[in-house]
C-alpha cells in the first residue's frame, strides 16, 4: 500500500517488505561470545552446580556444610531440631509456645524446666492424659506416646532441644540415659498428670 | 467526516462511499481475511476496554481501600488477575493471531485457507475468555499467575488456538514465494511456542498438579515464556513486518535479525526465575546467565529499528500519530522493558525491586506499552485494506496515540519509580514496612491518571472498530438488497455476489461478549 517506488532494491512491485542481506556486525557475535564466558564463570561461582540442597543466598555446596555442626552440642542441637520440627513442632509450634486448645506451651514451662528429665522422657515414651497445669493454666487434653517410636539418639537429641531452646534452662540428654529409662518404664500405658507428679524428677 | 481529507494519502480511494464498494476495493488476498480478522478484533477490542476497566477498579484499591468492600466480586484479590487476564487471553493473543493471520496471507501472496475455521475458532477463543473472566470474579480462579482460568475455559482457548494456528500454517503451506521473510519465522514460531507452554503449565499446574516448590519453577518458565518470549515473537514479527513496509525502505537487515530470532527464544526463556524464589540457587543462576545474555537481541532489535527507520521522513522521534508511529513507540518500549526484566535478574538490583511495583511496571510495559501499542498501529494500518474503505474516524488514530503515549509512560514508568522508591524503604530496618507500602502511594495516584489516559485511548480504539464493522454489516446489507432486487446479474457480479454470500454466512455467529 506504501508507494513501492522507495525500495528502490525491490525485485518485486507488490509492496510486501523486503529485507537487506548485508553482514551482520562482528561486534554483536563477540559481546555474545563475552557475556557467554561470563555467564559461565558465574554460573560456576553461584548455582552450587545443581545441587538441591544450595538455595540462595549461598553460593555452594561446601559453603552450606561450613554452617553444618560436624559434632558435638552443636550437632545434637541441629539434629534436635530436625526431629522437633519435624514430629512437636506441628502441635507445640516451631517457636514452641503451643497452641490453644491443642497443646501447651513448652517454652518457659515448669515441667520441662524441671531439675530432671525423667518426667518429660516419660511423657513422649508413654503419652499423657487427663487435667495438666501448666504456666497457671489448666489443659485437659490428651497425648499420644509420640516418642515411642524414635531412636534412643533421636529422643535424647530432641529432649535436649526441648530442654535447652526457648531460654529453657534444663540440662542436655544422652542416649544412654533415654536408654536406661525406656527400660525401665517404656511400654508402659499412657499415664495420668496425677500419676505424673508421683514420678520422681 | 470525510476520510480522504484527514487520512493519509495511503487510503485515498477510501472517499469513496463505503457502502457502493464494499468488495471491490479490497484484493481478493484481502478480502478472504475479512471476517476472521473482524470476529477477532471486535473481540479484542472489547475486551481491550473492560480489562482496562477492570484494572482501573483493581487500582482504585489503593486510593480508597473500602470502596468495594462489600462486593466479592470487585475485591483486588479477583479484580487484578481478571483484569491481567482480560487484557492478556482477550485483547492481546486475539489481536496478535488476528494481525497473523492477515501477514501470513499477505506474504504468502495466497487467500487466507480454510477462512471459516479462524471465525468458528475466535468465537471459540472469546467464550472461553468470557468463561475464565467470569470465574475469576465468581472466585474460581486457580490461584496460578498468568494461568488463572479454571480448566474449561483454558481448554477452550487451547482449541480455538489450534484450530487458527491450522488455517494460519494452510496459508502458510500454499505460499508462492519459496522464500521466507523474518516475520515468518517469528510469527510460525509463536503459533508452536503457545500450545508447546501452554499444554505443559496446564497439565503440570491444573490438571495433575505436581508438588511443592516445583509448581513455582513451572509457573514462573510459563509466566516469562508467555510474557517475555511469546509477545516478543508476535509483536517483533508484527514490527519486523510493518516498519519496512511504512518506511519504504527493506528491513536492516536480514541476518541480524535471524540473530534476534535464535538468541531470543534460546535465552528469553530461560529467564524468570529470581534470586529471591525458593528454588534451589542453580535455577536462579541459570535465569540470571540468561537474561544477560537476553541483552543481546534486545540490543539487535534496537539496532534493526533504528536503521530501518532512519533518514525516512518522520522516521526518528517526530511524530504526528500515525500507525508508524505506534510501531516505533511499541518497539522502543519492548527494548525498554526488556532491559526492565534483564534488570530485576541481577541479584543486587533484584534485591531492592523484588517484591514492589517493578515487577507490575515492567508487565503492563509489555503487555500495554509494547503489545498493545504495536497491534492497534497493525490493525488502524491493516483493517483499511481489508475492509476496502477508510477507517470511519481517521482523527481519532492520532488522538489515541497521543492519549496512549502519555498514559503509557505515567502509568508504567510512575509505578517502576514507585518500585524503587518502596524497594529503598523496604531494604532499611529503621523503616516500618508500613511506611515502604505507603511509599509507592503517590506513584500509584500519578499512574492511575495514565491508566485513565489508556482507558480514554481504548476507547476510541474500540469505536473505530464498532462502527467499521457496523458500516461494513450495513453495506453487506445494502448489497445484498440491491443484488436482490436487480433483474439480471452480469457473470463478474454474480461472482462478487457469492463471495459477499460467503462471508456473510461465515460470521453468522458473531460473539459479543
Amino acid at each position: 500500500m506504501n508507494d513501492e517506488s522507495k525500495s528502490s532494491n525491490s525485485s518485486r512491485s507488490d509492496g510486501e517488505p523486503e529485507t537487506v542481506r548485508s553482514t551482520t556486525p562482528i561486534w554483536i557475535i563477540l559481546l555474545t561470545l563475552m557475556l557467554l564466558f561470563l555467564g559461565s564463570v558465574y554460573f560456576d561461582h553461584h548455582s552450587g552446580w545443581f545441587s538441591s540442597k544450595v538455595y540462595s543466598p549461598y553460593t555452594s555446596k561446601d559453603e552450606v556444610e561450613l554452617y553444618q555442626p560436624k559434632s558435638g552440642a552443636a550437632a545434637q542441637a541441629a539434629h534436635g531440631r530436625q526431629v522437633y520440627q519435624f514430629v512437636c513442632g506441628a502441635c507445640h509450634g516451631v517457636d514452641g509456645m503451643g497452641k490453644p486448645g491443642q497443646a501447651p506451651p513448652l517454652a518457659g514451662s515448669e515441667w520441662v524446666n524441671a531439675n530432671g528429665f525423667h518426667r518429660l522422657a516419660q511423657i513422649l515414651l508413654n503419652g499423657l492424659n487427663g487435667n495438666l497445669q501448666v504456666e497457671g493454666k489448666d489443659w485437659n487434653l490428651n497425648m499420644a506416646a509420640m516418642g515411642a517410636g524414635l531412636s534412643d539418639a533421636d529422643l535424647a537429641a530432641v529432649l535436649t532441644y526441648i530442654r535447652t531452646s526457648w531460654d529453657n534452662k534444663a540440662g542436655a540428654v544422652t542416649a544412654d540415659d533415654v536408654k536406661a529409662i525406656r527400660a525401665a518404664v517404656g511400654g508402659h500405658p499412657s499415664i495420668s498428670a496425677a500419676q505424673l507428679k508421683t514420678i520422681p524428677e | 467526516m470525510n476520510p480522504k481529507e484527514n487520512f493519509d494519502s495511503n487510503f485515498g480511494e477510501a472517499s469513496v462511499p463505503a457502502s457502493r464498494l464494499v468488495t471491490s476495493l479490497a484484493s481478493p488476498i484481502d478480502a478472504s481475511c475479512r471476517v476472521p480478522l473482524l470476529v477477532l478484533f471486535s473481540g479484542a477490542a472489547l475486551w481491550l476496554v473492560v480489562g482496562l476497566l477492570l484494572s482501573l477498579a483493581a487500582v482504585m484499591t489503593f486510593h480508597k481501600p473500602d470502596m468495594f468492600a462489600d462486593c466479592p466480586l470487585l475485591t483486588y484479590g479477583r479484580v487484578q488477575p481478571a483484569a491481567n487476564d482480560a487484557l492478556l487471553y482477550g485483547f492481546c493473543i486475539p489481536a496478535g493471531l488476528g494481525v497473523m493471520l492477515w501477514i501470513f496471507a499477505r506474504l504468502s501472496r495466497a487467500e487466507l485457507a480454510l477462512p471459516l475455521v479462524p471465525v468458528v475458532a475466535a468465537n471459540l477463543w472469546h467464550f472461553g475468555v468470557l468463561v475464565g473472566v467470569v470465574a475469576i470474579l465468581l472466585g474460581d480462579s486457580t490461584g496460578f499467575v498468568w494461568l488463572e482460568f479454571p480448566r474449561g475455559g483454558s481448554a477452550l482457548l487451547f482449541a480455538a488456538f489450534l484450530l487458527i494456528a491450522i488455517s494460519a500454517v494452510a496459508t502458510f503451506g500454499q505460499r508462492r514465494e519459496c522464500e521466507l521473510y523474518p516475520s515468518h519465522w517469528f510469527l510460525l514460531a509463536a503459533l508452536l511456542w503457545f500450545p508447546w507452554i501452554y499444554s505443559t503449565a496446564n497439565l503440570f499446574l491444573v490438571a495433575w498438579p505436581v508438588r511443592g516448590v516445583a509448581q513455582v519453577a513451572i509457573n514462573s518458565w510459563f509466566a516469562t515464556n508467555l510474557i517475555f518470549v511469546w509477545l516478543a515473537l508476535v509483536g517483533l514479527g508484527t514490527a519486523f513486518y510493518f516498519l519496512p513496509k511504512l518506511a519504504g525502505r527493506p528491513l536492516q537487515t536480514y541476518y541480524l535479525a535471524l540473530f534476534v530470532f535464535w538468541t531470543l527464544i534460546l535465552f528469553g526463556s530461560w529467564m524468570g526465575i529470581t534470586v529471591s524464589a525458593p528454588l534451589p540457587a542453580w535455577m536462579s543462576a541459570a535465569s540470571s546467565v540468561a537474561a544477560a545474555l537476553t541483552l543481546v537481541p534486545v540490543l539487535a532489535v534496537a539496532i534493526i529499528t533504528f536503521k530501518t527507520v532512519r533518514g525516512v521522513p518522520h522516521g526518528g522521534i517526530s511524530c504526528k500519530g500515525e500507525p508508524f508511529c505506534y510501531i516505533k513507540f511499541g518497539t522502543a518500549a519492548f527494548v525498554l522493558s526488556a532491559l526492565m526484566l534483564i534488570a530485576e535478574a541481577c541479584p543486587q538490583i533484584s534485591r531492592v525491586i523484588g517484591f514492589t511495583w517493578f515487577g507490575p511496571a515492567q508487565v503492563q510495559l509489555q503487555i500495554l506499552g509494547f503489545f498493545t501499542v504495536v497491534m492497534s498501529g497493525a490493525i488502524h494500518e491493516l483493517l483499511p485494506c481489508v475492509m476496502g474503505f477508510g477507517l470511519p474516524f481517521p482523527k481519532l488514530v492520532r488522538l489515541q496515540h497521543w492519549l496512549f503515549m502519555p498514559g503509557i509512560v505515567l502509568w508504567a514508568g510512575s509505578l517502576a519509580v514507585g518500585g524503587v522508591a518502596q524497594g529503598m524503604k523496604l531494604g532499611n530496618p529503621q523503616t516500618a514496612f508500613a511506611d515502604s507500602t505507603a511509599a509507592a502511594l503517590m506513584f500509584l495516584r500519578v499512574g492511575t491518571t495514565g491508566l485513565l489516559f489508556i482507558l480514554l485511548g481504548s476507547l476510541l480504539f474500540a469505536t473505530n472498530i464498532f462502527i467499521m464493522t457496523l458500516k461494513w454489516k450495513l453495506a453487506l446489507f445494502k448489497s445484498l438488497l440491491a443484488a436482490f432486487k436487480a433483474p439480471l446479474a452480469t457473470p463478474s457480479a454474480s461472482a462478487s455476489l457469492r463471495r459477499d454470500r460467503a462471508v456473510a454466512e461465515g460470521k453468522g455467529g458473531e460473539v459479543k461478549p
